[in-house]
């Protein structure tokens, strides 16, 4: 599962990482995209950190969930981290953003049958967003970040903030 | 400072949200994170929960890019990862930050924070990476990874051990260009400036040593080749920076590694040393010191060997630097408790260390001088020591009490300046410790120099009366309560006893009354009994039980002169690890405590022996206070080893080791119904040398009617596993004393457990004691396995491997005693039980090398300390022991030494079985005997052969009718006539009888010659022996019997061949010797 997230966040900066290993923990890593830089928080799935995952989601501007949609037998156990994720008190209206890496595999899910299967549609206090991408094939990776800077440049307008430029955080979470 | 100045947990903790703000700001977060080290550093607790919080806060920091905010964040991690919880929540950060590509003050210290979180299951996921650090061209970055190799290796000793390459390729690599980067462990490269020092030190060989040593120190041929390696790359190049070696501190180590070695590998003592020696002439004064230490360490270091590192001491004794000073005195003054003469050429130098301002460089040049001087400078030097000792701490003071109480048994005369001495500052104040050694120093004065005792009593009755330390009192009221009644005026100590009883506490009290019932019941005067009698009565309105209890006891006991002697003024006391065993036996078997217990079957010993027994104990302590505030390993790791060894030499070691075989062995039920151990051997034979495949080593252990042995197998192959291990044991001379009842195998020994075999065997004559030797063949299933798992695959096959002879001498049935009056038992014990006979030891180089062999190969305890003789030239041991079936054994033995004639000596053994005196006198000259028999009989052989032969026969016969006597002559000349006429007949008779007597001559020569061999070293020497016999008797036989003539080449040829026999048995003893204590000669 945490392969994934790496490899996603990976294709964000196009760099191509043959010999994964799982996250143990998490990792720091910027992103800069024309003028805007985000944070990217990387954290391990493996079921001994995700109890640690609230720690690393508080004040951030955005959740970003990837799951391997190849990964069928998995999916259960996504959806319900995912919940008790939101569930939190402290992350309440912090938008979330689920990925379906390995698009190009054979039997991979679609982002409705994803949607379906993650009961995404019944998360309502949140914005919530889905979509099938290829971290391997860079599928759908633009897209992605494309909104992650939208979020970005939302709150900024809103909230007015001086250093524009700095500090959009992000959470890439799988 | 100011920011440090009332830091408070709490608000640190409040302020620790800055961590979580945006953007960070490196300044404040590192101050913050510098008062969280400085709050930790001063022991501020902090609860599981506040860490964990602070821990995932100060993680959020790794966004920020500041290099010196980083290295705030490593430490922070390192000091919370005891403490947090979910601390391997960092490791991926952490193994980004230690990647080739990040900078290499970030590499070093990653590496450093990550071996603390880490455990073992994660270490092959970051083995890679560590490899790769370790061969890293940068010092700090291989160093920080050898570092962390080193504290992970208990953890992940099998991952850690495949670097063993990688970390040999560090100790032997050049060191890079010194420009910038190689310092940057501790930089902050802020400033610019350039730390050139770190790494130009090599530090890096000294982590590479370390570790690589822990990875091989189980493999002794790795450990050796290495230290040869380093060693000899260097050697010839001192001064020189070509060496292999070029860090201090990493030959500092090589050298503890080879001093290790040399004291478990005797082979290597000869090598080693000479790489000691070699280091003295560094150019590095540490290494010098290093070398010089581990020298005077060496357990049975020559005045020859340790003359060359006491000079390089004596050259730092006059050194400015202090600590060098302090080294070397500390040194020599450990040195001088073993070998004074040694450090006596330093006394003009220590003498100046006195007046050092260094008060701990002047306590131990005092007390080093005070073991090495001479008694007429005692004077000065207590005056000098009277003058300083306000102005050292107490341990220190603990030391010199120490040299003083050794130096008042050396020299008894000076009692009476050392008296006052210790009297002086047994009124200053001082600690516990400080107050128990002078007090025990005190203690000694009385036990040994007679003269001091009044007055040291009176000085002790004086320090009770205002002593703070109930465990002192208690110990002087109850050495006042022993020694007081016999000195010339009791009475003047009842007053100092009877004040305790008034003003102490309860433990006091009840001591006070025990120590007054002493002077009760040993007073002659019948007015001191009644005013004894009369302060215990007053004792009887305590108000603690204990003391109450105790003077009605006495009281009673006071009136009953029987009881009194046996309960009061008792000498002996319980051996108290066999009261121990025996008790737990007692409570665990349910059988048995329906009974009531048996005190009786508890060896007794006297308190003169146990009080040698704690003496024993108290000389480590003396040892061990010498290291205090030293906090040097090799020390305490050499006086640690110093303990066990000494204990091996004690003169009653069996009794701890007997109780741990006789708990083994009442395990097994066949052996059990044995009855109760007599005696387990001290040490375990060696069966096999110690290198070879299958370790084995032998333990006898003597039953009423059985004999024991236990043999204990090691399998050191790995890749084996041995099933239904078993040994077939062959008497060499099977008499049907001895028979095998049963064999118990080991049913598997997987590698390095090792297992136990018991072949059990019966007397069937209870009364025969007569030693033997048994050939011993191990037999077992090998199987092969993985070497990993242990696992076994495969049928396996039978095989069998030889182990060397085990044999059974008296000394195996004899048990060492104690007893207190030796004279008074031997008289007891009469002349009849009594067997004399003299030795000629020529091989022995000294009268104590005589009394261990003695001692050892008797199996006897000696005792009134004659086992150490004072003299060089004339000693008797007195030794005594309980033979097999509770048969008391004495033994005394006079002795003399010359250097050209080595030991003679008489051995006089006296028991109540005489059979066991004759055999004990006689059992290891048997096979002597049995050789000249065998020698006797080849000449009679041959006697026999010649009368077999025609011509002489009828000349014998004719001699021998004469010889028979005058009364007999008629008939003698009957047969002789009868001979004459009817040759035939008779001639016949005759000649049939000597040619049978050629066969059982022969037979009975070779029957005793090869009972020699069995029982006999050395082949040669029987031989030898029995042909130099069967020479000079035939010569003899020839004589009288055929009354040959002799010329007098013939003297002159016998003369040599006896000479040379005698010369081949000296040589063939004094080489065996050496090797084993075996060798006497009638």
């Amino acid at each position: 599962m945490n392969k994934d997230g790496t490899r996603a966040y990976s294709g964000w900066f196009a760099e191509q990482c043959e010999d994964m290993i799982p996250t143990v923990g998490f990792n720091m890593r910027k992103v800069t995209k024309g003028n805007v830089t985000m944070k990217l928080w990387d954290i391990g799935g493996q079921p001994r950190f995700r109890s640690m995952w609230e720690r690393y989601c508080r004040g951030v501007n955005a959740i970003v969930f990837v799951i391997d949609s190849a990964d069928h037998e998995k999916l259960e156990a996504a959806r319900t981290e995912l919940r008790s994720l939101l569930e939190k008190p402290q992350l309440a209206n912090i938008p979330v953003l689920v990925l379906g890496n390995k698009n190009d595999l054979d039997g991979a899910l679609t982002v409705e049958r994803i949607i379906e299967e993650m009961n995404l549609k019944t998360i309502n206090n949140r914005e919530v967003s889905c979509y099938s991408i290829s971290a391997k094939n860079q599928v759908n990776i633009d897209i992605t970040l494309q909104w992650l800077i939208k979020k970005e440049a939302f709150k900024m307008v809103a909230q007015r903030w001086k250093d524009s430029a700095e500090n959009p955080k992000n959470q890439t979470q799988k | 400072m100011g920011v440090f100045y009332h830091i408070d947990k709490s608000t640190v903790l409040q302020e620790a949200r800055v961590f979580n703000e945006s953007p960070i700001v490196p300044r404040k977060c590192r101050l913050l994170l510098t008062k969280i080290i400085y709050l930790l550093y001063l022991g501020e607790p902090m609860a599981t929960n506040e860490a964990t919080e602070l821990f995932f806060s100060v993680t959020k920091l790794f966004q920020s890019k500041d290099i010196a905010l980083r290295q705030m964040v490593y430490l922070v991690i390192k000091e919370l990862s005891t403490i947090a919880e979910d601390v391997i929540m960092v490791t991926s950060s952490l193994m980004k930050d230690m990647q080739p590509k990040s900078e290499v003050i970030y590499r070093a210290n990653a590496i450093r924070a990550l071996c603390k979180i880490i455990d073992a299951t994660m270490l092959p996921s970051v083995e890679r990476f560590l490899k790769a650090a370790i061969v890293d061209k940068t010092p700090s970055i291989s160093s920080a990874a050898m570092v962390s190799s080193y504290h992970l290796f208990p953890a992940g000793k099998d991952v850690i051990k495949r670097w063993a390459n990688e970390v040999h390729e560090a100790i032997n690599s050049k060191p890079t260009s010194l420009v910038g980067t190689a310092s940057s462990y501790l930089s902050f490269t802020s400033s610019g400036s350039s730390y050139n020092t770190p790494s130009t030190s090599n530090i890096s060989q000294y982590h590479a040593l370390g570790l690589l040593y822990m990875i091989r120190q189980h493999d002794r041929m790795a450990v050796t080749k290495l230290i040869q390696q380093l060693a000899g790359s260097s050697r010839g190049t001192f001064g020189s920076s070509s060496g292999t070696l070029r860090n201090p501190f990493a030959y500092c180590l090589l050298i503890r590694y080879a001093a290790k070695t040399l004291d478990e590998d005797p082979n290597s003592r000869q090598q080693m040393f000479e790489l000691l020696e070699g280091w003295l002439r560094h150019k590095s004064d540490i290494v010098n010191f290093e070398a010089a230490k581990a020298i005077c360490n060496i357990k049975d270091v020559t005045s020859k060997e340790l003359h060359p590192a006491v000079n390089v001491l004596q050259l730092f004794l006059s050194s400015p630097k202090s600590t060098l000073r302090f080294a070397a005195i500390r040194t020599l003054n450990k040195l001088a408790m073993s070998h004074p003469t040694a450090v006596q050429p330093c006394n003009f130098d220590m003498e100046n260390l006195i007046t050092d301002q260094n008060r701990s460089v002047a306590t131990f040049a005092i007390t080093t001088l005070l073991k090495t001087g001479n008694e007429a400078s005692v004077d000065r030097l207590m005056k000098q020591i009277t003058g300083f000792m306000s102005e050292i701490s107490d341990e220190f003071k603990v030391i010199v009490v120490d040299a003083i109480r050794s130096l008042c048994l050396k020299f008894p005369t000076k009692q009476v300046v050392m008296l006052g001495f210790l009297s002086g500052v047994l009124r200053d104040e001082g600690g516990y410790e400080f107050k128990r050694a002078v007090v025990e120093a005190i203690f000694d004065l009385v036990k040994f120099i007679p003269e001091s005792k009044e007055a040291a009593l009176a000085h002790l009755c004086e320090f009770i009366e205002d002593c703070e330390f109930t465990k002192l009192s208690v110990r002087v009221l109850h050495l006042l309560g022993v020694e007081g009644p016999k000195t010339a005026t009791p009475t003047k100590f009842i007053r100092y006893i009877y004040n305790r009883v008034i003003l102490e506490n309860s433990i006091v009290r009840a001591a006070a009354v025990s120590a007054l019932a002493k002077f009760g019941v040993s007073a002659e005067d019948s007015e001191v009994r009644k005013s004894i009698k009369v302060l215990l009565t007053r004792c009887l309105d305590d108000n603690d039980d204990e003391v109450r209890d105790r003077a009605t006891l006495y009281l009673k006991l006071m009136d009953d002169e029987e009881s009194a002697e046996k309960y009061v003024k008792d000498d002996s006391t319980y051996s108290l690890a066999a009261l121990e065993r025996q008790l737990v036996q007692y409570v665990s078997n349910q059988e048995a405590s329906e009974k009531p217990f048996d005190l009786s079957a508890v060896p007794k010993i006297t308190k003169a022996q146990a009080e040698a027994e704690n003496l024993k104990s108290r000389s480590f302590d003396l040892v061990s206070t010498q290291t205090i505030g030293i906090s040097s390993s090799a020390v305490a790791s050499t006086s640690a080893a110093a303990i066990p060894t000494s204990r091996d030499a004690t003169p009653t070691p069996g009794i701890d080791q007997q109780v741990v075989y006789a708990h083994q062995l009442e395990k097994i039920p066949e052996i059990a119904a044995f009855g109760s151990l007599f005696k387990s051997s001290v040490k375990p034979v060696e069966l096999t040398e110690s290198e070879t495949e299958y370790v084995v080593s032998c333990v006898k252990h003597m039953f009423d009617e059985h004999i024991v042995f236990q043999f204990i197998v090691n399998n050191t192959l790995n890749d084996q596993l041995l099933e239904n291990v078993t040994i077939v044991m062959q008497a060499e001379s099977d008499d049907g004393s001895l028979v095998e009842e049963f064999v118990i195998p080991a049913p598997n020994l997987p590698y390095d457990q090792p297992g136990s075999i018991y072949v059990a065997f019966k007397r069937t004559n209870p009364e025969d004691y007569t030693p033997c030797c048994f050939s011993n063949t191990l037999k077992f299933l090998v199987k092969d396995c993985d070497p990993s798992t242990g696992e076994a695959d495969g049928e396996g096959y039978e095989d069998e491997y030889l182990v060397e002879d085990i044999e059974i001498v008296t000394g195996d049935h004899i048990l060492p005693t104690y007893i207190n009056d030796f004279q008074n038992a031997w008289d007891s014990m009469g002349e009849e039980g009594q067997v004399i006979e003299t030795f000629a030891l020529t091989a022995a180089k000294s009268l104590k090398d005589a009394c261990t062999t003695l001692i050892d190969l008797l199996g006897m305890g000696p005792v009134e300390n004659s086992g150490t003789p004072t003299s060089p030239s004339l000693h008797t041991l007195m030794l005594s022991g309980t033979f097999l079936g509770n048969i008391k054994v004495l033994a005394k033995s006079r002795m003399t030494y010359s250097p050209s004639s080595g030991v003679t000596m008489e051995l006089s053994v006296r028991s109540s079985s005489e059979e066991i005196s004759r055999q004990k006198g006689s059992s290891r000259y048997i096979c002597l005997f049995k050789v000249s028999k065998s020698g006797t009989f080849a000449a009679l052989a041959s006697v026999f052969a010649k009368l077999f032969t025609d011509s002489r026969t009828f000349v014998v016969v004719q001699y021998l009718c004469n010889t028979i006597g005058n009364e007999t002559i008629f008939n003698c000349e009957g047969l002789l006539n009868e001979i004459k006429e009817d040759q035939n007949r008779i001639m016949k008779f005759i000649r049939i009888c000597c040619f049978g007597s050629i066969f059982i001559c022969n037979a009975l020569m070779w029957t005793f010659f090869t009972k020699a061999l069995n029982k006999s070293s050395s082949s040669l020497q029987v031989t030898v022996l029995n042909s130099a016999t069967n020479f000079c008797m035939t010569a003899v036989l020839g004589n009288i019997i055929f009354g040959e003539t002799l010329s007098l080449q013939w003297w002159f040829g016998a003369s040599l061949i006896v000479i040379g026999t005698l010369l081949i048995n000296k040589s063939i003893h004094d080489r065996k010797d050496r090797m084993k204590n075996k060798d006497k000669r009638q």
